[in-house]
């Protein structure tokens, strides 16, 4: 669905800080296990204050043009519009399969033990379709029910692990090195992956404000901050070496004889996943064309399946396209070096003077 | 009137391939000229009495003395007819819609005007409480079938010359008229346009219902499965739209009039709403949505746990409905599949058969799909109760009911084949669906996404009227419309 309304950036914002909470969600225990909890509240902080950092070009582009940096790009240095659509192409079909590979993963461990994951990406990328397709503005619409089913979820998810805080068996003392610093504060830069997306798809959206971005990463921390509270004293020890620790969270949880949240946490995770995804299909079709169609977004599904199989079924492949350095290293040069180097390197008079005709028009 | 009278006159009988009803009444003015006349009118949709009194006893007992034709026409205007709704009209195609109408049309011989003396008085159903919108403290007007009589309806409810009515025509075959009916200071000029373009487009032979139109008046990209166009039989309700900036459209011979832009928060508000006290409103209203919630969601996602995950259930329930569900030859899918098919078919069933024979479909139908099914082991009691319980909840949102009825059977099928994560995956496409429709320019699901907190005081809860009535909501101000000013 093209239009030429301009929605809000808040309501994008919203639907960005959903898709940062979605990581933690999806958390495959790469915190090192030296730290204390109080340790990693302060990686944490730095993981987020980095992505700040890393949010810092997109906002100055946004500030002073009103336009995503993909249209800033093309218009600035039209020959290195291929180059640069390759590059960022590349880049969101890591950044999907990042995190379409461990759900699939989560799913098959935890749900349906027979099903093939291939089949519910399928699936997924199907309904991924439908919604890349009606574009940005009717996601970030679907984010705030999203944002009222996490809250709900949430809320069940803390308020049924209450009964069984047990603060005996860790401490908040301070713990752990500079290596498990390193570690971990770059497991929580892995939320910057936003920045990216901010952009690359915030072209048409209106009343942008710093302190938006700055709530939503406020908003981010807090939620892991949370998730890590009640997976240390609320699940301890049973927690550590365990995969997907939030799942295992969301089982414990219950009401007197009622459980079953994890039926919220499926939810709310594949909805997580499938807005995620949609975003990603978006941005990678805005990196090739202005318009979404289906016929780009059906290509990039089909690569994005492809990608899926391969690293299902070979582990080498898996382990680069999950490995969270290398998405780390990636999203920085997307979010932060390439437009650095178009706010500070293009400054010719020509392209400026295009760029303050298509901001005017 | 170019012609003379005698040759409209056979023109008009050969249109109407000399039709029984059409009545014509052809005479001779008292005038030293011997001017002819004739009144045309449809037997059966003019009160005699009264175009006696207003057109032919007047007419012909009046002298027009030496005047020719056009001056005897305008003598008859000015001082003959004694008709408070005369038209003076010039063609046959606007004499053919006025006598179809139940208008009497008199012709002099040697004018060119016409003249429509308003003398309907065919027999319609009276104005009574509509059926299907029924209310507890409101009013018991409904709309009926004459146009006229349904714009009075309006208009003595809003006594407002803001209130304009523009009067249109659609189907080419049926020449069905209809108004558009807008408070000229609330609507938007944009919606304007675009209404009359649509209904410009409409290439509809027959126009019989109101029905008819809803789908031309609907955007074409957005989906079809909620109807971005609304439906009321009640005149209050359709005032209280107006005044929201709203358009209604009155079809004659339909007593149920389109409302536009429809959004998907008006399905849960009713007029009691607004007459209850608010806390009470509000009670209803967030029942209303559960019930939809349940409606659409409890037969999928009983599929889903009793074949998928049957561990959510609590360990009463799980033991009983295991029980129970073994005791059943069908699978569980197939079985609630089965029942709400049968279901929709003893609805379909009682509301086309006689009233009379109603009493005994429903004891068939309780007794035999029910107690007897259930005794038999053909299908499972749990079953049942979740199917009609979906049911019951169904018809609490009954404008929804197409919608809840074909999203159910989705969510079954759905649930039966990949559980849980399928419905969650439903609903995402869903959500996105009812997310990028549009209503006319209007997001459908205003107030909710785009969220504003300004129109949120009557969507979950209804504020008091002290707070409601400080800014009157009007649709094009909502966020991100194509219609805004």
């Amino acid at each position: 669905m093209s239009s030429k309304l301009r929605f809000s950036s808040k309501r994008f914002l919203l639907t960005l800080m959903l898709c940062a909470c979605s990581v933690i969600l999806l958390q495959n225990y790469d915190l090192s296990p030296n730290a204390s909890f109080t340790f990693n509240l302060i990686c944490v902080a730095s993981g987020l204050a980095i992505c700040f950092v890393l949010f810092i070009p997109a906002i100055i582009i946004k500030s002073r043009t009103n336009l995503d940096f993909l249209t800033v790009a093309a218009v600035k240095t039209p020959r290195l519009k291929i180059p640069i659509a390759v590059f960022y192409s590349v880049y969101f079909i890591f950044t999907a399969e990042f995190f379409l590979l461990p759900y699939t993963d989560m799913f098959r461990k935890k749900y349906y033990y027979d099903v093939t994951p291939c089949l519910i990406a399928a699936l997924l990328l199907i309904t991924c379709v439908y919604a890349a397709i009606k574009g940005v503005n009717v996601i970030t619409r679907f984010g705030i029910f999203l944002f009222a089913f996490a809250m709900l979820t949430n809320i069940l998810m803390f308020g049924g692990s209450l009964g069984q805080m047990d603060f005996s068996l860790n401490t908040f003392e301070l713990t752990g090195g500079f290596p498990d610093y390193i570690r971990n504060t770059l497991y929580f830069v892995t939320p910057a992956f936003i920045a990216v997306l901010f952009a690359c798809l915030s072209g048409k959206t209106k009343n942008f404000r710093i302190r938006q971005t700055v709530f939503a990463l406020i908003f981010t921390g807090v939620k892991y901050a949370l998730v890590l509270f009640f997976i240390w004293f609320a699940l301890g020890a049973y927690a550590q070496r365990q995969e997907y620790q939030t799942f295992l969270l969301s089982r414990a949880a219950h009401f007197s004889s009622f459980g079953g949240i994890e039926s919220f946490y499926l939810a709310l995770a594949t909805m997580s996943v499938f807005m995620i995804i949609s975003l990603m299909l978006c941005a990678v079709t805005k990196s090739v064309k202005r318009e979404s169609d289906l016929k780009t977004v059906i290509i990039f599904v089909v690569i994005l399946f492809a990608a899926h199989a391969c690293g299902t079924y070979l582990n080498s492949v898996k382990e680069i396209l999950t490995n969270t350095t290398v998405f780390v290293i990636f999203t920085a040069i997307a979010a932060a070096v390439i437009p650095s180097a178009y706010i500070f390197a293009g400054r010719k008079s020509n392209a400026r003077k295009a760029l303050h005709n298509i901001t005017m028009s | 009137m170019n012609n003379s009278l005698s040759e409209i006159l056979s023109e008009l009988k050969a249109d109407f391939r000399n039709s029984a009803d059409l009545t014509i009444r052809d005479f001779t003015l008292k005038s030293k000229n011997n001017i002819k006349a004739a009144l045309i009118t449809i037997e059966g949709m003019c009160d005699k009495e009264q175009l006696a009194q207003s057109a032919i006893n007047p007419i012909m007992s009046y002298d027009f003395g030496a005047l020719d034709g056009e001056e005897a026409a305008d003598k008859a205007l000015s001082s003959v007819l004694a008709s408070s709704d005369v038209t003076v009209f010039y063609t046959k195609a606007e004499l053919i819609t006025f006598i179809t109408s139940g208008f009497a049309a008199l012709l002099i011989d040697g004018a060119e005007k016409m003249f429509a003396i308003g003398v309907q008085g065919y027999s319609f159903r009276g104005v009574a409480e509509p059926e299907s919108e029924v209310v507890q403290r409101g009013s018991r007007e409904g709309f009926t079938e004459p146009l006229r009589v349904n714009m009075s309806l309006i208009r003595r409810r809003v006594k407002n010359p803001d209130l304009v009515f523009e009067q249109a025509t659609v189907g080419s075959g049926s020449r069905t008229q209809l108004m558009l009916c807008y408070l000229q200071s609330r609507v938007s000029q944009k919606l304007l346009i675009k209404l009359r373009k649509r209904l410009k487009e409409c290439d509809l032979d027959t126009v019989l219902a109101s029905g008819y139109l809803s789908e031309y008046l609907e955007d074409k990209s957005s989906s079809r499965l909620f109807s971005g166009v609304g439906i009321s039989e009640r005149p209050d309700t359709v005032c209280g739209k107006l005044t929201e900036g709203r358009i209604a459209i009155i079809v004659d011979g339909s007593p149920a009039v389109i409302i536009v832009p429809r959004l998907f928060v008006e399905e849960f508000q009713g007029v009691d709403d607004y007459s209850n006290r608010t806390y009470y409103a509000a009670f209803i209203r967030v029942t209303k949505y559960l019930s939809f919630f349940l409606a659409v969601y409890l037969p999928g996602l009983y599929v889903a746990l009793a074949q998928f995950h049957p561990e959510y259930f609590p360990t009463t329930i799980l033991i009983k409905t295991s029980e129970s569900l073994a005791q059943t030859p069908l699978p569980v899918t197939l079985e609630v599949l089965a029942i709400t098919f049968v279901y929709e078919i003893m609805k379909e069933a009682g509301l086309r058969i006689p009233k009379s024979l109603g009493h005994a479909v429903s004891i068939v139908g309780a007794l035999v799909i029910g107690e007897s099914a259930v005794n038999a082991g053909i299908i499972s009691s749990s079953t049942l109760m979740v199917v009609a319980t979906a049911a019951i909840c169904g018809y609490v949102t009954s404008p929804l009911y197409p919608p809840v009825t074909m999203l159910r059977f989705i969510y079954i099928i759905i649930g039966g084949i990949f559980g849980l994560w399928g419905i969650v995956l439903a609903t995402a496409v869903m959500i996105i669906s009812m997310c990028s429709k549009t209503s006319l320019g209007v997001p459908y699901m205003s107030s909710l996404a785009p969220f504003s907190l300004r129109t949120m005081r009557d969507v979950f809860v209804r504020a008091d009227w002290k707070t409601l009535s400080k800014r009157i909501i009007r649709v094009q101000r909502f966020a991100e419309t194509e219609v805004d000013e």
